[in-house]
């Protein structure tokens, strides 16, 4: 896939999830004003953004685009990684901004916010992309999957203070999840239409 | 050479399925099919686009087989979908770029060559033209079109030219204006 097209795709899909990334971060502004110290309500709130952005991407919800794609000569992985950006990139961005509103009203926690929430923001969006292409339960199943990841998270990196193997754990979990994503994707059956 | 073979081609999944069909489709001929069900016309559409792979039988595009080289089927097949675009006019040009940068073509060359098909298809309401447009700049040798407007089908039929055209239909009166 050249970067051009890399590029493409993403705006493409940025724009038609403009509103819902807007909300996020709206969210994010909001939840940090109320909650500026500590890394647990950042980490758990940027994390269910990430997952809603994720879940946003569900074939069917942008029709028009799903079939651009879908006709295109690109492979699964390469459509999987462009898809996979957009709750990354809204997830982080959601992280920086409540990072930002700590700093701006004096929390100490903003850095320790950063290093922490956008790994496991990042691994839930990659987990919940799964859902997307999923029915029932499964779905279900891949939503929780997304949770449990942050709770993970939290549980590594707050509970234990170990934020180097919460990095690791989040790393570990994104490859393997995109690459699901991917496999998937590639054995896409364009006729199955889930609820929007 | 046949640019498309579907030989017993049938899709099946657990809500809907289509087919058999056999055909072959030589460079610069065109076919239009008329099928008992829209479902069965999408099917069969998405099949001969290399978009859907056949559950039994099977489905050549230029000798390339959707189930392995689906990139290169891609290539040679440019798909129209039956369902209208809502796109602002103001959008086009950005939609123009969008598919460009899809199908990795110049992106002057494929603005150039949208606005020309874009007055060849005066008549045509926007919605049904732009997806049309956006497959022709991928520069297909076979455009498959899923259930087309037979209003439209003297300005389609014009702007496919030379192309292989296979067209689906849910109605033996559209199929007749395309065959």
């Amino acid at each position: 896939m050249t970067p051009r097209a890399f590029a493409a795709m993403l705006r493409a899909r940025l724009y038609v999830s403009r509103r819902l990334v807007l909300y996020a971060w709206a969210v994010a502004v909001l939840v940090a004003l109320v909650q500026p110290a500590g890394v647990t309500a950042p980490l758990f709130c940027c994390s269910l953004l990430a997952v809603a952005i994720a879940l946003d991407q569900t074939p069917g919800r942008h029709p028009h685009l799903d079939r651009c794609e879908q006709s295109a000569p690109l492979f699964g992985r390469e459509l999987a990684r462009a898809k996979a950006v957009v709750p990354c990139l809204a997830g982080l961005i959601a992280t920086i901004a409540y990072a930002l509103v700590q700093v701006g009203r004096g929390s100490p926690d903003a850095g320790a916010t950063l290093l922490v929430v956008s790994p496991a923001a990042v691994a839930s969006a990659l987990v919940a992309l799964s859902a997307t292409v999923r029915l029932g339960w499964t779905r279900v199943l891949y939503i929780l999957l997304a949770c449990a990841t942050s709770a993970a998270a939290y549980a590594l990196a707050v509970s234990q203070r170990l934020v180097l193997a919460e990095i690791v754990f989040c790393a570990i979990v994104a490859f393997a999840a995109l690459r699901q994503y991917g496999e998937t994707l590639a054995r896409w059956d364009p006729l199955w239409t889930p609820r929007p | 050479m046949a640019l498309l073979r579907m030989k017993k081609a049938f899709f099946s999944n657990v809500a809907v399925s289509g087919g058999p069909i056999t055909l072959d489709l030589a460079a610069g001929e065109r076919v239009a099919l008329d099928f008992a069900t829209p479902v069965e016309a999408t099917i069969v559409a998405l099949l001969a686009a290399g978009i859907a792979k056949a559950s039994t039988g099977s489905v050549l595009i230029g000798d390339y087989d959707p189930r392995v080289q689906s990139v290169h089927c891609k290539r040679i097949a440019g798909f129209v979908a039956h369902e209208p675009v809502a796109l602002d006019p103001a959008a086009f040009p950005h939609y123009v770029a969008y598919r460009a940068a899809l199908w990795n073509i110049d992106a002057r060359w494929a603005q150039a060559h949208a606005q020309q098909l874009r007055t060849r298809l005066e008549g045509i309401h926007e919605a049904f033209a732009y997806p049309l447009i956006g497959a022709l700049i991928g520069m297909p040798q076979l455009l498959v079109i899923d259930r087309p407007q037979a209003a439209y089908a003297r300005q389609i039929l014009d702007v496919a030219g030379d192309l292989a055209l296979l067209s689906t239909h849910a109605h033996p009166a559209a199929a007749g204006a395309f065959a």
